[in-house]
């Protein structure tokens, strides 16, 4: 476990600014003294408390599984791949959001991408292919994507239109159960 | 193993079982007895023999210093590499990572880095403005171009109408001509026809 170099911090607050508007309050201090800080450990990287990161110097590399919560995995080339698991912390600054009704809830979370019927409502002013949050009807975040179309462009799509794709959803975590924490 | 069957086949093609173990057929043959005399010998043709076709050595370097070319100097594209380009490391820097771990170093990477987003994400919603203003426009163009095409559809329709009906109504219904004649007398808008009469002029003299 090591912490981020600037490089690889650049790619990671890169892809989380692009689904959340307020990126200082990530790492801004807490109350008790303590801050949140990025851990790298077999490529995924790790948002966690800074006395925990410590404690988990004192677990052996190939030991530690996992600690925090788990952004997402940084690729072979460089990139960085968010994961269904980084929700909680994106959804609480969501840049853009996308509310889906109860009959786009189920589809979503089977994998397809969120269709203009689904939709209950959007946040206004949203450009094309911008990261967004999906939500359900009852603000419970299900997932995230990119926007297909902007606001405008899609308030003329017919009902079958793609209105944003799925980057990741909540099914995840039992489609994807045996690699999403490790492998 | 190489070298004793090279020898054999300069000499003689008849023992051929010779290295399992019958050490007295080569003794009659006279053909071991020179070999560790002539070690030195055998290993002359030995390259000869089995590089028959090869060029000769001199002609192997040369091709060996043939010149490597550099990616760079290939000019291949970046994307088309065999290295991807995130992956390549930038030369002449110091080994070993540099760590992000304090606040100040983290906050001013932060900063950059929202600042950057937030530029692409107001140029692309201006683009997005420009363009739905250029649609917006085009479109209103081709509605008004749309029905000024329909307005003339329609009066060229209009006047084919008016062109057809006139001889129609004379030809087949009768009942309107008497409606038209009545109604020209009401309103006294034509006059009873006269015959036309043709007349000539009459020669001077």
């Amino acid at each position: 476990m090591r912490a981020l170099t600037d490089e690889e911090m650049k790619t990671v607050l890169d892809k989380l600014a692009n689904y959340m508007s307020d990126l200082k309050s990530l790492i801004a201090p807490l109350e008790d003294g303590d801050r949140y800080v990025f851990r790298l450990n077999h490529s995924r990287v790790y948002y966690v408390k800074l006395s925990i990161a410590n404690l988990a110097t004192s677990i052996a590399r190939d030991s530690l599984l996992s600690l925090g919560t788990c952004l997402g995995k940084l690729t072979k080339t460089g990139k960085f791949r968010l994961h269904i698991t980084a929700l909680p912390i994106i959804a609480a600054g969501a840049r853009h959001k996308i509310w889906v009704k109860e009959n786009g809830a189920q589809p979503f979370l089977y994998g397809s991408n969120v269709v203009k019927a689904h939709v209950g409502r959007w946040s206004e002013d949203c450009p094309e292919h911008q990261g967004c949050v999906v939500y359900s009807m009852a603000d419970i975040p299900l997932g995230f994507g990119v926007t297909a179309r902007s606001t405008t462009e899609a308030r003329r799509l017919d009902p079958t239109g793609v209105v944003c794709f799925r980057q990741a959803d909540c099914g995840e975590y039992l489609r994807d159960e045996d690699t999403l924490f490790a492998g | 193993m190489a070298p004793t069957r090279t020898i054999k086949n300069k000499h003689s093609g008849g023992s051929k079982s010779k290295d399992s173990g019958g050490s007295k057929r080569s003794s009659s043959d006279g053909v071991t007895k020179r070999k560790p005399s002539s070690s030195s010998k055998s290993k002359t043709p030995i390259p000869s023999s089995q590089v028959k076709g090869r060029p000769n050595l001199k002609g192997l370097d040369k091709k060996k210093k043939k010149k490597v070319y550099s990616e760079k100097e290939l000019g291949i594209p970046e994307l088309n590499m065999v290295t991807p380009v995130g992956v390549t490391k930038p030369k002449g820097k110091k080994k070993g990572k540099v760590f992000v771990d304090d606040r100040e170093s983290m906050n001013t990477i932060l900063a950059i880095v929202q600042a950057e987003k937030e530029g692409q994400i107001e140029s692309k919603l201006i683009k997005a403005r420009q363009m739905e203003e250029i649609r917006e426009a085009r479109k209103v163009e081709a509605d008004k171009k749309e029905a000024e095409r329909k307005a003339k559809l329609e009066e060229t329709k209009d006047s084919l109408r008016k062109k057809r009906k006139k001889p129609d109504t004379k030809k087949r219904d009768e009942d309107e001509e008497h409606f038209k004649a009545a109604s020209a007398s009401g309103s006294k808008a034509a006059k009873p026809k006269s015959k036309k009469r043709v007349s000539f002029a009459a020669p001077e003299e």
